[in-house]
């Protein structure tokens, strides 16, 4: 109780939440009383981090940032643009598509957030849009980013419980495009209430043709990645690793815009980025050891079921914890502090490992977007200089849609296991 | 960085081309990762990027607010001495630990535990000197999710 | 008082030979010192890895582990030379070496070399390796060629299996079920029961009963703790222990017969026991270089045991039952 005390009064008064995770782990080993305990932490911070899948997520960043720099993000914008641009809100429905396109390259929904806000906002906003419109559309469509795969927080949830990360690449994809294709529904249905704009004229044939032929480079990147991994001749590490590669080549061979000085640029965001990240698992080792030797996650397991063995509302519950504490704190930090408390439970009811990571993922996804600590929010934010506010407003009916997506994944097990299974991922 | 990307390619290379069999690429990108991770945690300290909630602490008086923030500082000051004071003995201790792999004992790897919690706590001891509780809003990064 | 007791496995006695140990140990405990120690097991590997198990009981965070060798490698080098392959002729010789003059050498030298450590048995993992792929049967040595088997990141098991003709490549034990079932690797090695609740066999065609190697745990309580307890104590703990490793073979024969081990395995994948040539070939073709590698990288105290291990398994092998 004394550690999740102070836990809390840590986060309160602005401590960064890894540091708060260690101060509140340390102070658990002084309870237990006894130097011993306290030589303890050094070797669980090292283990905590001794996991080769970890690697995924700095060489997923890194590739992200170099597809980013060299103008990758901006031809897939405009491939999205001349495919759905024709119809009413067709720059929404752009920014949709585009999300999709963006999600094969980075596991990252605030780059998506960032990276559309800088450049599909105020093309949008341009065309007619009211901003805090384009703002939530980008919203929307940034958690389609770690949805489909790469996936950074699957990377983690896969390392930390010992689950296949590509198994879970693979039931990520589906939930994604359903992600898009309701928002997209969403867009439709409000437009007229909405006033979107109509654009003037729809693209030719040939302009696609063009486009798309300009943004292959960037399309065979996803290709890369998945189907190096789904068929078999990579590990997600090694697959990002070549992703790396990848965009090296493309960044320094094809478009000859990538130098030098960038690229160690990009080296250093990407290392402090996960440093950042990193803190915090490495952390957590030793206050998850604690509440281990505690018999902590039994303790809330068991109160969780005391309240009802039905597996619907376990289920229920989880959602509404990561939902809940994914408005107030980051996403990845909740997946390393929660998932092994959690994560038990979902065995007890008998889900599928892969299913229960993706009713993870998703949860914790949506909840990027949900004041007041919303990280796709506050980029949109600091990038248009929109109020939060504003956008949350606009933001509604794309939230209960995505809301939906979840519940649906999350009780129909067929459904969130079809490409697993089918890639025989799991039984 | 560099260093770790091209380690993890060998290691693919190696299954399809060379079939040398190296055992060890990927044991070492996990230490080379872990000493990466945790140099990487001090500079974040230097720029203030290590993320924290600033809802509550925003809306607080400047003179409250220059204090939480300062007990917050010398609180992770504190985190990162105790890390070192028992990550020595963690890593001495390693020496009677051999890493299979390389043949060799596991102190330089876990030296980077106590190395970096000593760069960690210069790095504080600095921003505490620098900001002395003034450092505005508490940076928010880009963080990919 | 508390005994802590951490290992690396499910906490279901039946599922697995270290919780059948494990549940034996705790009840023999508490029964025979009538609740004077009591033993709070930590399975699931909820405080670490089997190799943070071990610091864990030398600096007496926790009081006792199961130890596997891949574990115990890192502190106590010597084990290697358990690594011998096609040592034993069946299980029962295994029970020979490990309860004979063999076994109380290597837990005095292990004792010995760590100081921090008493030693009070060597429990069945699950029996020995075998070896499973997805691309052809493999019988004979020369259908070994080629095909990129996972082992652990322990030396001598790659040295081995190079040996054989196979690749060797260490994996992560997280992702060698992804890791077969992609194709990135073609095969594994490990014991029956660990090979049947991996689930290997959704992503494995061919099982061989090599027998390869056996890797027991050894069962490990700090010493200090140790010799705090009482003379009584301590003989109801090796008491405990006995029964413990009686224990852990006895589950691991039964899980291998039961629908749970080989007689399962049969339904899902083609299983091939090896004839007594084919045996010998891969013998021939193994003995040597390990023992090349262990002259090259073991001490001599490691050579010494060694050598007494030939000795030892050469005469359970000859040696029956009661005769
Ligand atoms: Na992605
Ligand atoms: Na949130």
């Amino acid at each position: 109780m004394t550690v999740a005390l102070i836990f809390v009064l840590l986060l309160i008064i602005g401590t960064p939440i890894g540091f708060s995770v260690g101060i509140a782990g340390v102070v658990g080993l002084i309870s237990m009383g006894g130097e011993r305990f306290l030589a303890v932490a050094p070797g669980k911070v090292f283990a905590g981090l001794d996991a080769f899948p970890f690697l995924a997520m700095p060489f997923f960043i890194l590739a992200g940032e170099i597809m980013n720099h060299i103008g990758i993000t901006d031809r897939l914008i405009k491939l999205a643009e001349v495919l759905v641009g024709r119809f009413r809100g067709g720059l929404a429905h752009a920014n949709m598509l585009a999300s999709v396109f963006f999600a094969g390259l980075t596991g990252s929904a605030t780059a998506d957030a960032a990276a559309f806000g800088r450049t599909l906002v105020p093309a949008m906003e341009r065309a007619g849009y009211k901003r805090d419109y384009a703002c939530a559309v980008t919203a929307a469509g940034s958690i389609i980013g770690p949805t489909i795969p790469p996936s950074g927080l699957m990377v983690v949830y896969g390392s930390l419980m010992g689950v296949s990360i590509s198994g879970l690449f693979a039931a990520g994809i589906l939930p994604g495009l359903a992600i898009c294709v309701i928002c997209m529904a969403v867009i439709a249905l409000g437009g007229k209430r909405e006033n979107l704009p109509v654009a003037e004229r729809g693209a030719t044939l040939g302009e696609i043709w063009r486009t798309f032929v300009s943004s292959l480079t960037a399309l065979a990147m996803p290709a890369i990645i998945l189907g190096g991994i789904l068929g078999g001749i990579v590990t997600p590490t090694e697959a990002a690793a070549i992703a790396v590669a990848y965009a090296l080549f493309i960044g320094a061979f094809v478009y000859r815009s990538l130098t030098f000085g960038a690229l160690l640029e990009m080296l250093i965001s990407t290392a402090r980025i996960t440093g950042v990240i990193f803190v915090i698992i490495a952390f957590a080792g030793i206050l998850g050891w604690w509440m281990s030797f505690e018999r902590i996650p039994q303790a809330i397991a068991e109160a969780v079921l005391a309240t009802s063995e039905e597996p619907w509302v376990v289920t229920l519950i989880i959602i509404a914890v990561l939902l809940v504490i994914g408005m107030v704190m980051d996403i990845t930090a909740i997946l390393i502090l929660l998932a092994p408390v959690l994560v038990p439970l979902t065995e007890t009811i008998g889900l599928d490992p892969i299913h229960a990571g993706i009713i993870f993922i998703l949860s914790l996804n949506i909840s990027l977007m949900t004041p007041p600590v919303g990280a796709c929010l506050f980029v949109l934010s600091s990038v248009t200089g929109e109020k939060i506010e504003r956008i949350t407003v606009k933001l509604v009916p794309f939230l209960l849609a995505e809301l939906g997506v979840l519940i649906v994944y999350a009780y129909w097990e067929d459904a969130a296991l079809l490409l697993p299974r089918l890639l025989g991922f799991t039984n | 960085m560099v260093a770790l990307v091209l380690d993890v390619w060998l290691g693919v290379i190696d299954r399809y081309h060379f079939h040398w069999q190296l055992p060890w690429p990927e044991t070492l990108a996990r230490y080379l990762m872990i000493w990466a991770a945790m140099l990487a945690v001090s500079s974040g300290i230097a720029r203030r990027e290590h993320i924290g909630l600033t809802t509550v602490i925003d809306r607080l008086p400047f003179g409250l607010r220059r204090t939480l923030l300062m007990i917050s500082d010398v609180l992770a000051l504190a985190l990162f001495a105790y890390l070192l004071w028992f990550g020595i003995g963690f890593a001495t201790g390693g020496a009677n630990k051999q890493a299979m792999i390389f043949g060799v004992s596991m102190a330089p790897f876990y030296a980077a535990i106590p190395v970096s919690a000593a760069v960690c706590c210069v790095q504080l001891i600095l921003v505490i000197l620098r900001d002395k509780g003034r450092q505005g809003e508490p940076a928010t990064v880009e963080m990919p999710k | 008082e508390t005994i802590g007791f951490g290992h690396d496995n499910k906490a279901d006695p039946f599922e697995n030979p270290a919780h059948a140990c494990t549940a034996v140990f705790a009840n023999v405990v508490a029964a025979d010192t009538n609740g004077e120690y009591e033993v709070e097991v930590f399975p699931s590997n909820q405080l670490g890895s089997a190799s943070e198990h071990v610091q864990m009981v030398r600096d007496g965070v926790i009081q006792m582990t199961l130890a596997s060798t891949g574990a115990m490698a890192g502190y106590y080098p010597r084990i290697d030379v358990l690594n011998l392959p096609f040592a034993f002729r069946n299980n029962a010789s295994t029970y020979k070496v490990f309860d004979g003059p063999f076994g109380k050498a290597l837990a005095e030298d292990m004792e010995a070399e760590l100081g921090d450590l008493v030693v009070l048995g060597f429990p069945d993992t699950g029996g020995f390796f075998a070896v499973t792929n997805s691309q052809r049967e493999i019988a004979k040595l020369a259908d070994f060629e080629g095909i990129r088997v996972r082992t652990m990141t322990l030396p001598s098991h790659q040295k081995i299996m190079q040996a054989l003709g196979a690749e060797a490549y260490p994996l992560a034990w997280g992702q060698v079920y992804s890791g077969l079932q992609t194709g990135v690797i073609d095969g594994q090695m490990n014991p029956v029961p660990t090979i049947s609740f991996a689930k290997f066999p959704e992503v494995q065609k061919y099982l061989t009963l090599t027998n390869h190697l056996f890797s027991p745990y050894t069962l490990l309580i700090n010493r200090d703790f140790y010799e705090g307890m009482s003379p009584e104590a301590q003989a109801t703990l090796h008491d405990a222990a006995e029964e413990c490793v009686t224990a852990s073979r006895g589950l691991s024969r039964i899980i291998e017969a039961s629908d749970r081990g080989l007689a399962g395995l049969m339904d899902q994948m083609e299983v091939t026991a090896l004839s007594a040539e084919d045996r010998a070939a891969m013998v021939e073709a193994t003995q040597p270089a390990f023992e090349a590698y262990a002259a090259e990288t073991l001490d001599e105290g490691a050579l010494t045991l060694l050598d007494l291990f030939k000795t030892e398994v050469q005469a359970a092998n000859e040696s029956a039952y009661l005769d």
